[in-house]
């Protein structure tokens, strides 16, 4: 946690729309969602994923 | 003769793509099943696999609309990737000896381990596919589907709707405890 902002159902809904647009036939739009969606994923890891492991690598 | 194969194969890649978007659907919902029928609660690492899940069946979906193509294929191995890395961090957050793990496991293995195994069967597959359809070009052409395929996708959408309104219900619109153990908007 670091304080920010974020709304986890977010890339839900990106990827909804994606979805919805690859059905209606729009491949661009829909590909253009997906790389929305996966920023938010690459967003939302990084905001998770803060505390140290209990491990060593 | 050549032309002939390439058309066998292309049957058989239309049907591997449906087959693996039917395969995303099964993870979906039994995720769906297994939040709402045992009342276990996803953490945000398990949202974010979803989120991975949902990422590669767009790929699959895109190659069902408008026919496979390398550029799909790429979109899902970098979903698989992604699904992995999530899935993976949690592995090593609970490996430790005395760590019981999050949630109940599934045929032994915990779900964030499932989908790992997932993950790296859905990079595998689409290494094969890419060679079944290395004839394949980059030319996307929207397909009528039939009624099976259809349903597949719709199922899909739906799946997709469902995790949305659940992932409302149980975060609203911020960010989820890091281990839930109530929804925010559904007292149960």
């Amino acid at each position: 946690m670091t304080g920010r902002p974020m709304i986890m159902m977010l890339p839900f809904l990106t990827a909804l729309l994606a979805i919805g647009f690859a059905i209606s036939g729009r491949r661009g739009a829909c590909i253009g969602l997906w790389v929305v969606t996966l920023l938010v994923f690459a967003a939302w890891c990084q905001y998770h994923m803060t505390g140290v492991l209990p491990i060593s690598l | 003769m050549a032309g002939d194969i390439f058309s066998g194969s292309r049957r058989f890649s239309d049907g591997m793509n449906a087959l693996g978007l039917a395969a995303v659907c099964g993870v979906l919902l039994m995720a769906f099943i297994w939040q709402v029928a045992f009342d276990e609660l996803p953490c945000p690492l398990c949202l974010l696999q979803r989120v991975g899940f949902v990422l590669v069946g767009i790929g699959l979906l895109l190659n069902v609309r408008f026919g496979p193509s390398p550029l799909h294929y790429a979109l899902i191995l970098f979903s698989a990737l992604a699904g992995a890395f999530a899935a993976g961090r949690q592995m090593l957050l609970h490996i430790g000896p005395a760590d019981p793990g999050y949630g109940s496991p599934f045929l032994g293995l915990h779900f964030y381990t499932w989908a790992f195994v997932l993950f790296v069967l859905a990079m595998a597959w689409t290494a094969a596919m890419l060679v079944i359809d290395r004839a394949c070009a980059d030319a996307p052409r929207v397909r009528r589907n039939g009624p099976l395929v259809r349903a597949i996708i719709w199922l899909f959408f739906a799946l997709v709707a469902a995790n949305l309104v659940l992932t409302l219900l149980e975060c609203g619109f911020g960010e989820c405890a890091d281990d839930p153990v109530s929804y925010l908007w559904w007292p149960r």
